[in-house]
């Protein structure tokens, strides 16, 4: 164990992160770029921008809250040491999104009102329902929740965005690049780190099953909820023909918004249920009705 | 770009400089880069003797425990945080806690200790334990004010005491690893006098809660520090001065006697 | 007659205000972000000589520089610590700063 840990050590992390793929970057994108004129000239379209860029500060704040939450629950100097490069990665996504509200137009004094407006119910649900177990100091759930659930879901969806903002909004694009490199070490931890645990804790599997089928329907709630009626679910306008929009063997350009919903879905069911086997965990389906 | 002064920044955005991930990414890039384990690669090791060694263990093993609750404090504390600011700040203080027990757990490693966490156990001060958990209980009751105060002013005071004391008669390698320390420290009780300064300003009862707090720590900060001291050996002239240092801090804060 | 110490190669020269003004140059203090650098320097201790456009943190010990001399009432950051101060009269003929919260 300790010699996989030592892959997730601030070295590595100041030489892979901050001196590595963020340098020379403003809040996670290149100096100089903006948002397109196509998005800030046109209401509907700065508005689902607003929205969406919303729902990813709040699950950002989430991942905040719980990796840092973590730290004080891990068992050894390693995971404490790993989960506190995760606390200020989540910080750094946190302020960039954040940039990204300003960026498009709402006043500092009216952030909270309008993440408040336009955050999603059931993302919040799903918040809740993680922080209960970082609450409770319990180190397995909360990783599993955090590192499996929370970022194998973010790493999709910043996936399916970056493609979707590749070629119309590189600034966009540029920022969610930096942020799915972090992911990635977040979810590898998880899944490193928590495979011997679980072995070791067998009995804990009923209850973190459990956490993941709830937070999976929260997940699902909160898709159907962005891609019902709404013409711009991920923030890639149909103006943006032509362009690269490819993700998963689909045309997000061309998809109806039905259509980009079951792929996603799709996309993290499918990761989940591989990152859950790897771990000894079964996938718990569940009931949306 | 440079050629606007920080000064000429109004309150609120220089605190939005201040307290942003920019803003650490871009100092630590300053004094880490090309350091791994908070030192070149081209400095060289003096072999320490016996003696010197072992005390120099102890000393490290007790910066380990210190470390470590301020990263277990911090932690706990971006979720207090009462604004966005705040919470950034703290999560950039969180790695950095976590990389200064790295970098003593790597000393400890070049100083042949291979099980670090067990020899931690036995050399710890018991009063630096107690320190420890006094500094959760506060974070775990959501007492952002007191856990400041306590981690962020009365800690990093003390720590910032005893490693600048140290980093003058350390070995070459253990000397450079603390000067990065200490660029750290520098943000975080800056950071802790400044928030708990205009908390104080603004609320009278916070001034005696503080001022009990303090009496509350104070043997144990100053316990911990005397052994610090005497386990360095650093004594007579040029011998750092908690009392002046510390007492300055909570003077500045209206928490002096 | 001494160098200033605040000033750099290119020295120090009048201006409209009738306050000094000074051309800064990074004199290696790292632990901030390069654009800030030349705003700071580390003290030498107690015989490290001030100029007048310099300033001692009482929190951090760290030199803060303007490109200005400075005059009682002035507003002065230290960013290595994040601490706001105001420049005060020491009551001895000479000016230090105080922390503002």
């Amino acid at each position: 164990m300790a010699e996989f840990l030592s892959q997730y050590s601030i070295q590595r992390w100041l030489e892979a992160c901050p001196q590595g793929y963020l340098e020379d970057t403003v809040y996670g994108h290149e100096a100089g770029e903006s948002e397109p004129e196509t998005v800030m000239m046109d209401e509907a379209q700065r508005e689902a921008a607003i929205r969406t860029t919303t729902q990813l500060v709040v699950g950002e704040r989430a991942a905040l809250a719980a990796s840092s939450g973590l730290v004080n629950a891990a068992p050894d100097y390693a995971s404490k040491q790993f989960l506190a490069t995760q606390t200020l990665d989540e910080a750094r996504h946190v302020e960039i999104f954040t940039q990204r509200m300003y960026d498009l137009g709402v006043k500092k004094d009216d952030l909270e009102s309008t993440l408040s407006q336009f955050a999603n119910p059931n993302l919040i649900k799903f918040a809740e329902v993680l922080l209960e177990k970082v609450e409770a100091k319990d180190f397995i759930a909360g990783v599993v929740g955090q590192n499996i659930v929370l970022e194998g879901m973010a790493f999709t969806v910043f996936e399916m965005m970056e493609a979707g903002a590749r070629d119309y909004n590189p600034k966009f694009a540029h920022t969610l690049q930096g942020t799915i490199a972090d992911e990635r070490r977040h979810v590898g931890f998880g899944e490193n780190r928590i495979g011997s645990l679980i072995k070791e804790n067998p009995e804990k599997r009923p209850e973190i099953e459990k956490m993941q089928r709830d937070m999976t329907y929260f997940m699902l709630a909160t898709f159907a909820d962005s891609f019902s009626g709404n013409p711009d679910p991920i923030d890639a306008p149909a103006e943006a023909e032509g362009a690269s929009v490819e993700w998963q063997g689909v045309n997000l350009a061309t998809a109806t918004p039905e259509e980009m919903e079951a792929l996603l879905a799709g996309t993290v069911l499918g990761e989940f249920k591989t990152r859950l086997a790897r771990i000894g965990l079964e996938y718990q389906s569940p009931s949306m009705g | 770009m440079s050629n606007i002064e920080p000064h000429a920044l109004g309150a609120e955005a220089f605190f939005d400089e201040v307290q942003s991930f920019e803003f650490w990414f871009g100092a630590v890039e300053g004094y880490l880069t090309d350091r791994p384990f908070g030192h070149s690669s081209d400095t060289v090791d003096v072999a320490l003797d016996d003696v010197r060694r072992d005390r120099l263990i102890t000393t490290l093993c007790n910066y380990c425990v210190g470390e470590t609750a301020a990263l277990e404090g911090s932690s706990g504390l971006v979720r207090l945080a009462p604004n966005r600011n705040a919470k950034i700040f703290m999560a950039t203080q969180v790695v950095d806690e976590a990389r200064h027990l790295e970098v003593f757990l790597a000393r400890l490693k070049d100083l042949g200790v291979d099980d670090a966490e067990a020899e931690i156990q036995r050399r710890a001060n018991p009063l630096l334990l107690d320190f420890k958990d006094s500094l959760l209980e506060l974070v775990d009751a959501g007492e952002w004010s007191s856990a400041v105060f306590a981690q962020n002013v009365i800690l990093e005071t003390m720590e910032f005491t005893v490693f600048r004391a140290h980093e003058r008669t350390a070995d070459p390698i253990t000397a450079e690893v603390l000067r990065g320390v200490i660029s750290d420290e520098r943000r975080h009780f800056g950071f802790g006098e400044n928030d708990i300064g205009r908390r104080v300003a603004q609320d009278p009862d916070l001034r005696s809660r503080l001022k009990d707090l303090r009496t509350r720590f104070d043997a144990m900060v100053v316990g911990v520090f005397d052994d610090a001291v005497g386990e360095l050996a650093l004594t007579g002239e040029g011998a750092p001065d908690l009392s002046r240092d510390y007492m300055d801090a909570v003077s500045r804060l209206g928490l002096g006697q | 007659m001494t160098q200033d110490p605040g000033a750099d190669s290119a020295g120090a020269s009048g201006s409209s205000d009738g306050r000094r003004r000074y051309e800064l140059e990074d004199v290696g203090f790292r632990e901030v972000p390069k654009r800030w650098r030349k705003f700071y320097r580390h003290w030498g201790g107690p015989t490290d000589e001030l100029a007048p456009n310099e300033m001692l943190c009482p929190v951090c010990k760290v030199i803060v520089r303007s490109v200005r001399e400075f005059r009682e009432g002035d507003r002065l950051y230290c960013m290595p610590c994040m601490t706001r101060m105001v420049v005060v009269s020491d009551g001895n003929g000479g000016l230090i700063a105080q922390v503002v919260f």
